[in-house]
């Protein structure tokens, strides 16, 4: 266009006036540059200096870690029955970036809009199913207070019900439960059904912290969904790209309260730990892992490792293509357990009812094979039905968090208690060892003894009196050996032996022997079982009095030590672990529930061995004085435990009856019954068969009176169970 | 001329690759070639049309403008909630499109005419009064967007059309005064933009755009990802990437490169707008090319700086570029103009 550049000397028209748009194009010119530099200076602030981060944005968009979850491994008993299985089960849930924004240009609410058309196709309007499953998950992902505002903010009035609060527990000396405490707390109640609104506000809420964190990851809104109604759901939902349809297994525990307190139970990962999940691979938040019992013991092993794959997607959340590497899902390993479901059966049927007669609040038993430690059933009661924790937190979730006996502890390895006379096990082979007694020392039984008051040794009326169980029946046992001390279960032959007898010049072992002979036994530290909550107390000694007590260790102290009365707590577990290592001759052996673990394809991963914690310090047939002891207690006619013979096989055991005091603040005193006597635990601990022993079993009824009555038949009915159905003798091993 | 047909055939590349994997969407490129069939034949027509003709013209088309305008509110077809278009035998047509032009025309005629009158103050409201009528309306719709380019072309034009300084002083003081009210008379979405673009945090659903178009762009790099390999365009992850972000589509896939090209080929038009506007004999074709340059310059400052994010999201297209039949017809009859002006010089002075 150079015609213009020789116009003006061409001109001939009116003479131009200078205008004011000669200056504007100028000016605009000028503008003109300005806008070019600073519209690159933008460009190359954007694309060159800040390129990177921005590209790394775009990948972000566009790539998405997708988990597939691996198959939860399941649990056999030792003959391979099924204990827990996976059910298909269906969830859906709403990935936050998929729903469409609330676009401040129009009156409407685009994403309340689309989160009740999603409710709608869940038919959570009219389904009160669907509608009260839903507020149980909001409830639980939002907890109480949150819940509770999101709901009432969106105009819908709750009904609350009060539910008995954290149970709080104080501890007497001897540990017992004394009082607990609980305060009520509001809640708001989850069988009211919510209407839309209240519904759709709550989803919202959820979808609004999910995608904090982050916001393609799924929320749950629903789950338990069946296969039928899943595939409804996702021919229903195409045109919703929001929903997603993933297949959620539902554990089911076959036989529920049987077996509740070793296979425990699934759950979302606690808030608490959260981090330290990540921190292990568990990249998926909404992830069940473990909580109790083998389930979380063995989480690694069951739950494998889940597989991931990195695919592209489009901005509505659709899968274009995958990209580079593919990891497979590794199925989790299955566990083959050394329970055997049939004796847990009678184990459970029998503590059941030894319970409904004595009025017992709780109860234990165990099965042990003694010559490896291998656990073949276990019972806590009250149990409780695992299978409630996968379904809704309905009224029989309310009742086991109210119950004042406490069903989720499993009381055989959470429950600390005096060991009462099955502790002679531990003194007289202590004794035997120290020297303190031969196989064939006397000691008589003579009625009481008292030790002298340290403040007046003089005068016989202040001195301290010890009696064994038989005075009070008005029998005094006379000359005793080891041997009959045991079966009597005479407790002054016990006095002798744990704190000696100055007036007959006779030395026990005192409190240092005590405890460390109780501590080899496996007293004190707990016994290493695979389950969790597991608890020990410490073994006592002298220093531990002084410190919780300002005073110093007594011979009266050895005496109640002695004879399992006083400062020393065990759990069932740990006595039983005690009367095992008298059985197989001396080897301490850790408890282990889980026999194999087996992957997927049938390949053993892991064989069962034993775990030896250590081999006693005995002399060659110290165990075997005890043991015969054990022997006679059931089978001579002076024994305290006849009643748990079973014909066929020889068994061998050891009764006790623990005192425990329950204080009862208004009495100031402990509970006792009409005759001033405290409450008794009921103890019997026995192993057969005798010559080669392969199973042990300890049974325990809290407050369940004496251990011969109530303990010694259970015991024996479980025994017989054992040898007639579980393990029948053949002929050349019965005696 | 042939700057414009390069940012056409950009433009419609792009609308290509930015279009094609939506089914929806897939023939809108080629629709886009129609479109600049049609456009050329008006830009051809409008150039040898002599632009004095539109002199006559200019009281029926503001006539015609505004009446369409309130024609608009009143039946106007509602679309994403504001009244932009309306229905003439079935084909929705949105006025305030050809208004770039008709604006320029009308007040280019009212300067020129009564250029040596400006300096009062009554003609001076008369041209401000002409301005004001449509953009009420136009602000009405709402579309702020179009509001404030009308604002701008008729404010250059205005400026241009003889005013002196004090009057310039007393206009910049009236529309200080007029600030807050105008804040206050600001329609809710328009505020509602204003503040994401501000704060963009405190909204991040309505700031997404905004985010996507910066990620686009920025990971675009020197030589960008390649024509059809943006992931940010092909994933969809830029919304309404066709027309108003554009610019984003062609930053990702072009790179620094790409995008100095078309922002240097938008100015450079400009540029000749300018020298048209220097070298016209008459008041109202130099006014008709300036007017023109402001809106071409106008439109693409905005809808770039929008796409950079240094100004809030208007409706603003990107000029040549963006995919739309009316947008583009009308900124080829606008160059058509200004070409007309630049070959029917001095014929009709004598």
């Amino acid at each position: 266009m150079s015609m213009y550049d020789d116009r003006d000397n061409l001109y001939i028209g009116p003479p131009k006036t200078p205008d004011s748009a000669t200056w504007v194009t100028r000016f605009f010119r000028i503008g003109l540059l300005l806008v070019f530099a600073l519209l690159m200076g933008r460009l190359y602030q954007l694309q060159i200096v800040r390129g990177d981060a921005y590209r790394t944005d775009a990948d972000d968009n566009r790539f998405r870690l997708v988990e597939s979850p691996a198959p939860r491994g399941v649990m056999y008993d030792r003959t391979g029955q099924i204990l827990v299985r996976n059910r298909p089960s269906f969830e859906i849930s709403l990935v936050p970036d998929d729903l469409p924004f609330n676009d401040p240009e129009t009156e409407i609410d685009e994403q309340a809009a689309e989160i009740e058309h999603v409710l709608q196709v869940l038919n959570a309007g009219q389904d009160p199913d669907v509608a009260l499953r839903m507020g149980e998950l909001m409830f639980r992902r939002l907890g109480r207070a949150d819940y509770a505002n999101t709901v009432e903010n969106a105009g819908v009035d709750l009904n609350y019900v009060f539910v008995p609060g954290p149970v709080e527990t104080t501890a007497d000396e001897e540990g017992q439960p004394q009082a607990t405490t609980s305060s009520t707390i509001r809640i708001p109640d989850l069988t009211q059904q919510l209407p839309m609104e209240g519904l759709v506000a709550l989803v919202q809420r959820a979808i609004e912290l999910g995608g904090q964190g982050s916001a393609s990851e799924p929320v749950p809104i629903l789950d338990l969904v069946d296969r039928t109604r899943a595939f409804e759901i996702v021919e229903e939902s195409y045109a919703m790209p929001s929903v997603r349809v993933n297949e959620v297994p539902v554990r089911e525990y076959i036989y529920g309260d049987l077996l509740s307190h070793i296979l425990g139970f699934l759950g979302p990962i606690p808030a608490a730990l959260e981090d330290e999940y990540r921190a292990n691979g568990y990249t998926n938040p909404n992830e069940r892992v473990g909580l109790n019992g083998l389930e979380f013991s063995y989480q690694t092993e069951l739950r494998g490792l889940p597989g991931y794959k990195n695919v592209e997607v489009d901005i509505l959340g659709r899968e274009m293509r995958t990209v580079g590497q593919v990891i497979d899902p590794v199925p989790g390993s299955n566990l083959i357990l050394n329970i055997y479901k049939p004796l847990q059966e009678a184990m459970y049927n029998e503590l059941e009812k030894a319970m409904e007669e004595t009025g017992a609040p709780w109860a234990v038993s165990i099965a042990m094979n003694p010559q490896n430690g291998a656990i073949l059933g276990m019972v806590s009661l009250p149990s409780y039905d695992n299978n409630i924790f996968a379904e809704r937190i309905n009224e029989d979730y309310l009742a086991l968090e109210a119950d004042k006996r406490r069903p989720l502890i499993n009381y055989a390895i959470g429950g600390l208690y005096p060991p009462g006379s099955t502790f002679k096990l531990v003194t007289s082979a202590a004794a035997l060892e120290d020297d303190v007694i031969g196989e064939s020392t006397i000691i008589r039984d003579d009625g009481p003894i008292y030790l002298p008051n340290k403040f007046f040794p003089d005068d016989p009326e202040q001195a301290q009196e010890f009696v064994s169980w038989n005075h009070a029946l008005g029998i005094v046992h006379g000359p005793l050996n080891v041997v009959q001390a045991l079966a009597l279960s005479n407790d002054i032959f016990f006095y002798w032996l744990g704190g000696g007898y100055p007036p007959a010049e006779f030395k026990g072992l005192g409190q240092k022997e005590l405890s460390r002979w109780a501590e080899l036994f496996g007293y004190g530290d707990p016994t290493g079982i695979d389950l969790p909550g597991e608890v020990g107390a410490i073994v006592p000694d002298d220093q531990w009095k002084r410190q919780l007590y300002a005073e110093s260790w007594t011979t009266g102290d050895s005496y109640n030590m002695a004879i399992g009365q006083g400062y020393l707590l065990s759990t069932p577990l740990q006595v039983l672990v005690s009367a095992a290592t008298v059985a197989n001759g001396g080897t301490v052996y850790e408890p282990q529930v889980v026999r194999q673990v087996v992957d997927a394809n049938g390949g053993l991963q892991r064989d069962f061995e034993p775990r030896i914690r250590r081999e006693l310090p005995l002399d060659d047939g110290i165990i075997d004085i005890v043991r015969e002891g054990m022997w006679a207690a059931v089978n001579s006619e002076i024994g305290t435990a006849a009643g748990a013979q079973v014909p066929g096989v020889t068994v061998a055991g050891k009764t006790g009856t623990a005192e425990f005091c329950e204080y009862i603040p208004e009495l100031e005193d402990c509970r006792r019954d009409e005759e001033g006597n405290l409450p008794t635990h009921a103890w019997f601990v026995g192993f057969a068969p005798y010559e080669d022993p392969e199973i042990a079993v300890v049974t325990f009824l809290y407050d369940g009176g004496e251990g011969s009555a109530v303990a010694v038949p259970v015991t024996q009915k479980i025994l017989a169970a054992y040898f007639n159905d579980i393990a029948p003798r053949t002929e050349e091993t019965t005696p | 001329m042939l700057a414009v047909l390069t940012l056409i055939g950009i433009g419609i590349a792009m609308i290509y690759s930015a279009t094609v994997t939506t089914i929806d969407l897939s023939d809108y490129w080629l629709r886009q070639l129609v479109f600049v069939g049609l456009g050329v034949v008006v830009l051809i027509a409008a150039t040898f049309f002599d632009y004095h003709y539109f002199q006559i013209l200019a009281i029926p088309i503001f006539l015609l403008f505004t009446g369409s305008l309130v024609a608009v509110l009143l039946f106007g077809v509602n679309q994403g909630g504001s009244v932009r278009w309306i229905s003439v035998g079935g084909v929705l047509v949105q006025p305030t499109e050809a208004g770039k032009f008709l604006v320029i025309i009308y007040l280019a005629w009212y300067l020129s005419w009564f250029h040596n009158e400006m300096g009062r103050l009554p003609y001076l409201l008369g041209a401000l009064a002409l301005l004001l009528a449509p953009l009420v309306l136009v602000y009405l719709e709402p579309d702020l967007g179009m509001t404030v380019t009308f604002a701008f072309i008729g404010g250059v034009l205005i400026l241009a059309g003889g005013v002196r300084l004090w009057q310039i002083g007393l206009m910049a003081f009236g529309a200080l005064l007029t600030l807050p009210f105008l804040w206050g008379a600001l329609q809710g979405y328009m505020v509602e933009r204003i503040q994401v673009f501000l704060n963009p945090q405190d909204n991040p659903g309505a700031a997404f755009n905004v985010n996507q178009a910066l990620i686009a762009v920025g990971s675009g790099g020197w030589l960008g990802r390649g024509w059809g390999y943006g992931s940010q365009n092909q994933l969809h992850f830029l919304r309404v990437r066709h027309t108003d972000f554009i610019f984003s589509v062609i930053a990702e896939e072009l790179g620094l490169i790409g995008a100095t090209i078309v922002i240097g080929l938008l100015l450079f038009v400009v540029w000749r707008l300018l020298r048209i506007a220097d070298h016209a004999q008459d008041h109202f074709g130099r006014l008709i090319a300036l007017g023109v340059a402001a809106l071409i310059f106008f439109q693409a400052l905005i809808n770039v700086s929008m796409n950079l994010s240094l100004a809030p999201v208007t409706g603003l297209t990107l000029p040549f570029v963006s995919y739309g039949g009316s947008s583009l017809i009308s900124m080829m009859f606008a160059i058509g103009l200004a070409e007309s002006v630049a070959i029917h010089q001095g014929r009709t002075e004598f």
